[in-house]
């Protein structure tokens, strides 16, 4: 379709106004970024956006308009409260905003090519939904700018100091900020809003996934009309108990196997490739390096590997977090890089793979490396370890020590990182999910964080054991092997039981010391424990002592609650086929508390 | 006379129709005694009474839980209310009951002594709680009286607070 050409006066104003106002645009998100309340940037945005369109549609440069005014649709509601400036809303605005920067650019050099524009349209009508919590009314106010985000935080600070507790709408009126109609309209507005919001988030799923399931229901279903065949002959009399016998088993069999499949596709469907959030690094990247005037690629590999939706919304801070911290602390800057022999661009490799059951996702960097003996100094000095205990540990167990929180080697605390709070809260958000990081480290030459999270949220193959009279279900994956002990193996080393198996000398863990009051006193017990479970976490190692190995199971692993932050070694509940519910031990957990219990790292702590 | 106990007991919950909601005039109440106290509660609140079932400990949890268990594939935290009341405790026995109620999101149970019946009380009847000594006064709304019986209503939604278990989280206006 033929739009106007690049050489007409008016083309030309258009460019060289809309490029002023993407200009704008741009410093106004970043400024949205670190207060995503302001109503006056937000109206300054949607308002160029706006224009951009208008003038755009007049020209006919249709894809123009086509992504400006998609992109007005998600700033209109922002503004007017009905969604929330989250990361993915921010990002697709300031990918639209590039795009339109490249379409531009297009136009004054002879014409608009073609564009694929389908999923970054999709991104922003997803950023376009609203909101799934009622907005506050102090939000809202903000957002109309009656008062100030400031205002805000004093009103809302005085309401708590308050012993009766005003309503924050009283005492924007009484100060005389407001007027009780404009309160009353933004109280409607709020209702409103709440009322609309649809009481479940949605998703976006490919539909050979669905196919997929819907195939394995159909399986379901005739296998379920097996069952009641069966069912019937036997009633009837009709079948034999051996043909009975065979045909239970077969069903069951193949039941399991379909249950199986159709847990793995249901979970499949809540999966999504993990360049949703890989996609806004590039940019923040070139944004970070360009401020700290440092020169760095990143280099990302493996973004079609798929990972559940809930997993990919939490990892996206921890993953900013870290490449942050390669940029910030561990790649130099172009002349140190120089006379270290490196190139003066440092190369950031961001990557995500599956390995077995795992997603596994790395940042590495080709920077300056952690210091394991500063590190160490450090850990001394926060009074997290002494100087014996220093002396016996790996390198990666004192690069381990960053992980703790309030430590930060930065000396000097920059804006974006070395504010000593953010690995250790990386490690607990991973552990949330069922993941873990790990650091390694060569200083000099660069640093590797490396993530791992499992496949699914939900399903763990566990060994169930019985430990003092109870049930318990442990993570197959840690479990690397199980024995049967001669208590003449056990032996006290400082007043910690081990265990020597081969060559190899184990700390022996036993639960009812972990659990304080949990259990019976095993006094009652005829039998001592003599079967082991070797447990393993990165490259530690231990033996928890059980009375009986159960079995395996696949289980799906349900989070227990608040009641559970008491409990280290805990990592969530299942319910075992009998009906009952069983704890499911966390073997890093039982590792650490073991350690920490032991006479040696007390006597250490005193 | 004779007052029929009928032990609500199954383990279906029976569904509540919006006709069976409490009208402004009567109350209606789940009642169950706990230490020789009977109590009521909103039957609106209670989701459903079952027989106790055997609990799993938790280790190193908030004194108040008693363990968890399993309500068809939801694993909730159970406390008694004998320990909660801060009242001797007591060999389980048949009588014994857990209400399942909802608390801010949170699905819980409780465990009983026994459960009465479903009471209907009408609301001028009750009175401002005077000072009840064992129970805390937070959970306690009221004080009804049924016959020449003494019923201490309870709000479902304090019963937990101050408690880890549930986070209060301020309302928001």
């Amino acid at each position: 379709m033929t739009d106007a050409s690049s050489q007409d006066p008016i083309v030309q104003d258009f460019l060289v106004e809309s490029e002023e106002l993407l200009q704008g645009m741009d410093q106004d998100m970043v400024s949205l970024e670190s207060a995503p309340q302001d109503g006056e940037l937000l109206n300054r945005i949607f308002r160029a956006m706006h224009t951009i369109k208008g003038t755009a549609g007049f020209l006919g440069f249709d894809p123009v308009v086509r992504l400006s005014h998609r992109a007005e649709d998600v700033l209109n509601a922002l503004r007017r409260g009905e969604s929330q400036l989250d990361r993915r809303c921010m990002d697709a605005l300031l990918i639209a905003r590039d795009q339109l920067g490249v379409m531009l650019n297009d136009i004054r050099q002879g014409g608009l090519k073609e564009y694929k524009l389908d999923s970054l349209l999709a991104e922003l009508d997803e950023a376009k939904i609203p909101r799934t919590t009622k907005p506050t009314l102090g939000e809202l106010l903000v957002k109309d700018q009656v008062i100030s985000a400031g205002t805000l935080t004093e009103l809302l600070a005085e309401q708590a100091a308050s012993p009766d507790k005003p309503r924050l709408g009283q005492l924007v009126v009484e100060k005389g900020l407001s007027t009780p109609a404009q309160v009353g309209e933004a109280l409607v507005r709020q209702k409103e809003i709440a009322e609309s919001i649809p009481t479940s988030p949605t998703l976006r799923v490919a539909a050979r996934k669905l196919d997929e399931l819907i195939n394995l229901v159909g399986e379901l279903v005739l296998e379920r009309n097996r069952l009641m065949q069966l069912s019937r002959d036997c009633s009837a009399g009709r079948i034999s108990s051996n043909d009975l016998d065979s045909a239970l088993g077969q069903s069951s069999a193949r039941l399991s196997f379909i249950t199986d499949e159709l847990q793995s596709a249901g979970l499949k469907t809540r999966m999504v490739p993990i360049e949703t959030v890989f996609r806004r690094f590039p940019r923040m990247v070139r944004d970070v390096t360009h401020s700290l005037q440092k020169d760095a690629q990143l280099v990302i590999r493996g973004e079609d590997t798929e990972l559940d939706k809930t997993m990919v919304e939490l990892i996206g801070d921890p993953l900013v977090h870290l490449v942050r911290n390669s940029l910030d602390h561990g790649i130099e800057a172009p002349d140190v890089r120089e006379k270290a022999g490196k190139p003066r661009s440092g190369t950031i490799r961001l990557e995500a793979r599956q390995e077995g059951d795992q997603i596994v996702i790395s940042i590495s960097d080709d920077g300056a490396g952690l210091n394991p003996d500063r590190i160490g100094r450090k850990a001394v000095e926060k009074g997290l370890t002494t100087p014996e205990r220093l002396r016996v540990l790996t390198t990666r167990e004192i690069l381990d020590f960053v992980f703790l929180p309030g430590f930060s080697t930065a000396e000097k605390i920059s804006d974006l990182s070395g504010r000593g709070v953010g690995l250790d809260v990386v490690r607990t958000n991973l552990k949330k999910l069922n993941g873990s990081v790990a650091l390694d480290s060569q200083f000099g030459k660069g640093t590797t964080v490396e993530l791992r999270l499992p496949l699914t949220l939900a399903i763990l193959p566990v060994l169930m054991v019985r430990v003092a009279q109870e049930t318990y279900a442990l993570p197959l994956r840690s479990v690397l092997e199980t024995a049967q002990v001669n208590l003449r193996h056990l032996h006290l080393v400082e007043g910690c039981e081990v265990l020597c198996l081969r060559d190899e000398t184990l700390p022996l863990i036993r639960l009812e010391q972990l659990f304080e009051g949990a259990n019976s006193p095993r006094g009652n017990q005829d039998e001592p424990s003599n079967k082991v479970v070797i447990l393993g976490v990165a490259e530690k190692r231990a033996a928890l002592l059980v009375d009986q190995l159960l079995g395996q199971e696949s289980t799906v692993v349900k989070p227990l609650g608040n009641y559970l932050h008491n409990c280290s070694s805990l990592a969530g509940a299942t319910i075992s086929g009998d009906g009952r519910v069983r704890l499911v031990l966390d073997p890093a957990g039982l590792l650490a508390a073991s350690q920490n219990n032991s006479p040696a790292a007390r006597k250490a702590s005193a | 006379m004779e007052q029929s106990a009928n032990t609500v007991s199954n383990t279906s919950p029976p569904k509540l129709s919006p006709q069976n909601q409490s009208r402004g005039d009567l109350l209606q109440l789940v009642g169950f005694h706990v230490g020789g106290e009977e109590f009521g509660l909103d039957i609106l609140r209670v989701q459903e009474i079952i027989r106790l079932q055997p609990l799993t400990r938790v280790p190193n949890s908030p004194d108040s839980l008693d363990g968890v268990m399993n309500l068809r594939g939801k694993i909730i935290p159970v406390i008694g209310l004998r320990k909660r009341f801060g009242l001797e405790l007591a060999p389980p026995d048949k009588q014994n009951r857990i209400v399942v109620v909802e608390i801010k999101d949170t699905v819980l149970g409780f465990i009983v002594d026994s459960v009465s019946e479903v009471l209907r009380i009408p609301a001028e009847t009750v009175e401002p709680p005077p000072q009840l000594g064992k129970v805390r006064q937070e959970y306690v709304s009221g004080v009804g009286k049924l016959d020449d019986r003494l019923l201490i209503l309870l709000d479902v939604d304090r019963l937990m607070s101050g408690d880890e278990l549930i986070e209060v989280t301020p309302a928001q206006s």
